[in-house]
């Protein structure tokens, strides 16, 4: 869905409107400031939305442009508008490539391989050349395109367009995706999404725009050269990219227009060109300060628009209510080991149909361990089976594709998104306003707009779990949701937990060291210590057991 | 063949200085510092002046030291006072923006016409065998395995090493011991600055001296301080030398000269993908 | 009272705007490095210099000339930028004596688009010598090359001659050229031809190379700052005699002398124009323009003074309206201009492609100061058949 705001529409108007009123010079100005915010956007895109860093982005607009030379400086039959597009698909592939390391290489290690990868791109662009540069041919543009207006009314049109459709994207599953591989790609993995995939596609889209702000940079000035290119220039731009908080397009265009009104002004006003680097650097440094661009600390700041929801709850309609014989979660002989640490031993239990399950034991006895491994996020020894099914060969993600969905015992909601969006990408469809109003009831909110950077940690929790429910799974693994809750909290969400199978119909394992939730919310509970499982049963006969007294001694009260 | 190689072996050893440099900051600070050469290319730039104007070399370099050793100090400064609870992300961020600084700076204060470098160790070499060694090439290794040797000893067997390497596990704690943690971040900020303007020092002779070519040789330098796994020193340094051995190897190959600034490049890939292999999920659990 | 001083404001500025209008000034620009990798400062003040001792001394036909200077910052994006100001926004009739290290790749094609002529100071890019509307003055890196291999093999007679180049953007397909105009001209075979040095390495193994192959006369192509370290490789591997070490005109600098010292007697280096440093008394005039504005002596100076003169002695000989058009047109149509500080005359006209300065003079370094080692100027020959 492409939805434009007024304010877009009408800075889309007066742009398309200034090429009649300015002369000959600002429309070239304006058409720069275009394509430098083009590139800018796609370092926002895979550096501001996906979070990983890239130094190397106008690369991939080197390869753009070169594709768009080479055409030219050949005379093959291709429209230059193709030229263009045909340059910034070559870029994706390259794209893919280098994002290949960051599956593996993250944070300033990412940082390093790109800059390296813009050094050595450079190196390839110096000795290969830029196809026409030597013979001082440049590129042609087709007559429609050849007066500097409607060059500058198709950039406006394509870069208009890219707004539009990142926009899009941000509000579409992909950009929750970005957003939720930047903050955790474990929480990401759990809520069935392919890592790997979405950070190939951040790459690659990013690849794309950057590719295609290249060729309409071949289109502009005619010829081109490594240095329109270079590392230092990268570098500069993602400076500019974090100054203005770029996965915003109006950040984008802000940066763009600085690119080239600061050395304008500095020119006009005789000073120094130096001045120019030093004014971003120095923005980049107080925007890190600041903890976000000029954009981000806007949009942090903005009133959330509250959009109340006209709808009653829906009770949601369960397929059972009353725990049954049927087994849907069984654990065989699970073993986890640590190099010669032997985390879990022989773990043997499982969970019923309808039923809450206690996890429970003191530090270090593998309860967080049986998790990772159920859901997939480390190696273990064993069986699992879910409905029957076996879970081994599976990732983290497809387990939690399969109806097994795990919450983490930090907060690892998305805070960039609104609620309602959180909800939709953590449940993986679009919901209906009474399954909304039902996880709004859960959650404890009244509205769907606002951002779940103005929660607190205890509605967020909720909402963690009332997503992860509203995915509808088989069995849910709850790692200490009470963790950081007051007692009060803890208490209402235990009975909100109690009620999960009989109003959703999936069964719950909740690991807790509060014996006040799990007493309120278990049935059953099993103990683990030192890896083993040490009793399993109804949850007062357990909890009362001298041998979990003995394992508890020292550890925590038993109330 | 082996001629050009131990060609390779100034350049390496100067890759392996800063390489050193590179490690300290991250273990001791916790920042991935890209303007780690760019600090010592203004210190050199300080020495180049005075060099000019007829100061006794031994001053001059004096002086050249010194200022790196007071840039590192400020922007450790910067750091600590107002960086001190970020991410490494967010720190190695700021470095991005002092690189821009440094380099915008450099250029404005020494413009780009080429100064008299001057040569600290000589232009001598020894002839071992129809080899020639220059003594630079010994006197790099000697500085950076001296270096590597004293950094290691201070760390295992002095109050200060227990003091940094607390600050460095567990910054919150040391601070919270009494441990001077301003001070010392900006001490090791220092120190690597002038360690790092030494190293670009030995080089410069052998390297067009342009700032910000220099300035970022600090990549090769953080080739070599992943070899090191960003910890050990003497790996590092054994990396560092691996690199320059290569690219001198490489420029006496002549297909493949014109790429051999590539090879690091593909060094430091093939080394992270090897060290982060079993690096599915980051860090956030 | 108020109100008569209002009315003669009023009259004094009609008439002020009408004798502007009657002899406008004539706006010229210029493109330079002044911030960036590519700092030269000199060739603006010569410029500004020149153009206000003419405006003092009554202009061109009563016309003063208005000088505008830009800095391209050493990037692309800059230079572009720079040259729409001058000729879009200040609308300059002409551009003259530029002194760029990318400005010509850059701005080539807008200056045909746009008629204007940029009459090039230092031109050091390829296309700064292939493009309509540019001609430089100086000889620039490609024909210097030619011109320096000939040197080697017609008038050292060695037989053995190997070129190193700088590996920069767009240079190395018009350095094989300038290797091949070498070939063709001498019938000799050039023994290395290398293009593996990239700022920031260390010239050793090339230098090695050299060595090795038994290179004669080695010419090393790059800037000072590259030839500084290229002999710095030479004189600690010991082979300042091994082979004849020649550089380009852009080696030719105070910094390289005093950097070499004594220390590479012997080296020859090869000067575009008459060479500055030298006390020929055809450069008096410039070097007292330099005195009195105390702007350093450089050969990019030069080169713009040398630009400054052929625009004004050609807009001299329009007659009527100066404008864009008219100044192109004389330059279009211009015979070729002759000065004793360059080797063969200048010329501009309606090729594709303007070299007018084909020569050089080979100067040799001894004891940091340089003497002239072949009287006159080197001139290309005509191809061997």
């Amino acid at each position: 869905m492409l939805r434009a705001s007024p304010w877009f529409l009408l800075a889309l108007i007066a742009l398309a409107l200034l090429p009649l009123l300015l002369p000959s010079y600002w429309l070239f100005l304006l058409t720069s400031m275009l394509i430098s915010s083009m590139v800018t956007l796609s370092v926002g895109l895979v550096s501001g939305m996906a979070g990983m860093i890239s130094l190397g982005q106008l690369s991939f607009a080197g390869v753009g442009g070169w594709m768009v030379a080479y055409f030219n400086a050949n005379n093959l039959p291709i429209p230059f508008v193709l030229q263009v597009l045909i340059g910034a698909l070559v870029a994706v592939p390259l794209g893919i490539v280098i994002g290949l390391p960051a599956l593996r290489v993250r944070g300033m290690h990412l940082a390093v391989v790109t800059f390296g990868f813009a050094a050595v791109a450079d190196l390839f662009f110096t000795i290969l050349n830029f196809p026409g540069g030597v013979m001082g041919k440049p590129v042609l543009r087709p007559d429609f395109l050849s007066h500097d207006r409607s060059y500058y009314w198709f950039c406006l049109f394509l870069f208009a367009l890219l707004v539009l459709g990142v926009n899009a994207l941000y509000r579409s599953r992909l950009g929750s995706a970005w957003l939720a591989v930047k903050h955790s790609e474990r929480a990401a993995a759990a809520m069935g999404l392919n890592v790997a995939a979405t950070k190939l596609w951040a790459f690659a889209m990013s690849a794309f725009i950057a590719g295609l702000s290249g060729g309409l940079l071949a289109g502009q000035v005619g010829l081109l050269s490594a240095t329109n290119f270079s590392p230092t220039a990268s570098l500069i731009l993602f400076a500019s990219a974090i100054m203005v908080g770029a996965r915003y397009p109006a950040g984008a265009v802000l940066a763009g227009m600085m690119a080239w009104l600061v050395p304008e002004v500095l020119g006009r006003l005789h000073l120094s060109q130096n001045l120019g680097n030093l004014i971003f650097a120095l923005g980049t440094i107080a925007a890190l300060k600041a903890g976000g661009g000029v954009f981000e600390v806007a949009a942090r700041q903005k009133k959330p628009t509250a959009t109340p929801l006209f709808s009653s709850p829906a009770t949601l309609a369960p397929t059972t209510h009353t725990p049954t014989d049927r087994v849907v979660l069984e654990v065989q002989n699970l073993c986890v080991a640590y190099g010669q640490v032997q985390a879990l031993n022989k773990v043997s239990f499982s969970l019923k149909e309808g039923q809450v399950l206690g996890l429970v034991g003191p530090n270090g006895a593998g309860k967080s361990s049986l998790v990772d491994a159920l859901s997939g996020f480390t190696p273990y020894q064993g069986r699992v089976q879910l409905e029957g099914r076996s879970l081994e060969g599976l990732n983290a993600a497809q387990r939690a594709r399969a109806g097994l969905r795990r919450s983490f015992q930090q907060d690892r909601t998305i805070t960039e998104l609104s609620v309602q969006a959180y909800l939709e990408f953590s449940a993986g469809r679009a919901l209906p306003k009474e399954e909304l109003a039902w996880a709004l009831e859960f959650a404890g909110l009244t509205a769907l707009g606002l951002g779940l950077h103005s929660l607190n940690m205890g509605t967020r929790r909720r909402l963690e779990v009332a997503g992860i429910l509203l995915s509808r799974p088989k069995v849910v693994l709850l790692d200490e949701p009470a963790a950081g809750l007051s007692s009060e909290e803890s208490l209402q969400l235990a009975r909100q937990i109690a009620s999960i199978p009989a109003r959703y119909g999936c069964a719950v394992i909740l690991i807790e060291h509060d014996m006040e939730v799990v007493r309120a919310a278990c049935s059953e509970v099993v103990v683990l210590d030192f890896g083993s499982l040490i009793e399993a049963g109804p949850t007062t006969r357990v909890l009362s057991s001298p041998r979990v007294a003995a394992a508890y001694l020292g550890e925590e009260v038993l109330a | 063949m082996i001629q050009a190689a131990i060609a390779g072996l100034v350049s390496g050893g100067v890759y392996a200085l800063l390489g050193v440099c590179v490690v300290l900051l991250y273990r001791m600070v916790g920042v991935l510092n890209l303007a780690q050469a760019a600090i010592g290319v203004f210190g050199m730039f300080v020495v180049l002046v005075c060099y000019e104007n007829h100061w006794p070399l031994g001053l001059a370099v004096a002086i050249g030291l010194l200022t790196s050793a007071v840039l590192g100090g400020l922007l450790g400064g910067v750091m600590a006072h107002w960086f001190s609870e970020a991410s490494l992300q967010v720190r190695s961020s700021v470095t991005i923006a002092f690189l821009i600084s440094i380099l915008t700076v450099g250029m404005w204060i020494f413009g780009s016409d080429p100064r008299p470098v001057p040569n600290l160790v000589g232009t001598g070499s020894l002839w071992v065998g129809g080899l020639v060694i220059p003594h630079l090439a010994l006197v790099i290794l000697g500085t950076a395995l001296l270096l590597a040797g004293s950094i290691s000893l201070l760390l295992q067997h002095t109050l200060l090493g227990v003091w940094l390497r607390a600050l460095a596990e567990r910054p919150t704690a040391a601070e919270l011991l009494g441990v001077p943690a301003q001070a010392l971040t900006v001490g090791v900020w220092a120190v690597a600055g002038a360690i790092s303007c030494l190293a670009i020092l030995l080089i410069a002779p052998s390297r067009s001296p342009e700032f910000p070519v220099l300035s970022l040789l600090v990549l090769p330098g953080m080739a070599a301080a992943l070899l090191g796994l960003f910890k050990s020193f003497s790996l590092t340094i054994l990396g560092g030398l691996g690199i320059g051995l290569i690219e001198g190897l490489a420029s006496s190959l002549p297909a493949v000269a014109p790429y051999r600034q590539a090879l690091w490049f593909l060094v430091m890939l093939a080394a992270l993908l090897w060290i982060q292999r079993k690096e599915v999920w980051d860090a956030a659990r | 009272m108020r109100r008569i001083g209002l009315f003669g404001t009023f009259v004094l500025g009609i008439v002020v705007l009408g004798s502007a209008l009657a002899q406008s000034p004539i706006k010229v620009g210029f493109i330079g490095g002044m911030s960036g990798g590519f700092i030269q400062p000199e060739p603006a003040k010569i410029l500004k210099a020149y153009f206000d001792r003419l405006n003092a001394q009554g202009g061109i036909g009563g016309r003063k000339v208005e000088f505008y200077a830009e800095d391209d910052r050493t990037n692309p994006a800059a230079a572009s930028q720079a040259a729409r100001r001058l000729v879009d926004d200040i609308g300059v009739v002409a551009l003259v004596g530029s002194a760029s290290a990318l400005e010509c790749s850059v701005n080539a094609a807008y200056y045909a688009q746009k008629g204007v002529v940029s009459i090039q100071g230092t031109g050091v890019d390829p296309v700064c010598f292939n493009s309509p509307n540019i001609s430089p003055v100086n000889t620039g890196p490609f024909t210097a090359s030619t011109l320096m291999l000939q040197y080697a093999a017609v008038n050292l007679k060695k037989e053995k001659i190997c070129a190193f180049f700088t590996q920069l953007p767009g240079l190395e397909p018009a350095y094989r050229q300038a290797v091949a105009d070498f070939e063709q001209i001498t019938g000799k075979k050039i023994l290395i031809q290398d293009y593996s040095y990239k700022p920031g390495d260390d010239p050793t193994p090339l230098v090695l190379r050299a060595r090795q192959a038994g290179c004669e006369a080695t010419l090393f192509a790059g800037s000072d700052a590259f030839a500084i370290t290229w002999m710095n490789a030479v004189k600690t591997q010991g082979l300042l005699k091994a082979s004849q070490w020649l550089f380009l005109p852009s080696t030719y600098t105070e910094a390289f002398a005093k950097a070499m010292g004594s220390s590479a007697n012997g080296v020859l280096v090869s000067s575009e124009l008459e060479p500055y440093l030298g006390n020929n008394p055809i450069l008096n005039d410039w070097r007292e323009l330099s005195r009195q504005n105390n702007i350093p002596l450089t050969a990019f100076s030069l080169a713009s003074y040398l630009a400054a003169q052929i625009f004004v002695d050609t807009v001299k000989t329009i007659r009527g309206e100066i404008t864009r058009e008219s100044v192109t047109a004389a330059f279009k149509s211009m015979r070729p201009y002759r000065t004793p500080l360059m080797g063969n005359a200048y010329t501009f006209g309606n090729a594709q492609a303007h070299r007018s300065n084909q020569s050089i003079k080979v100067l040799e370094l001894r004891d940091g100061q340089y003497f002239l080692a072949y009287p006159g100027w080197i001139r290309l020959q005509a191809p061997q058949r």
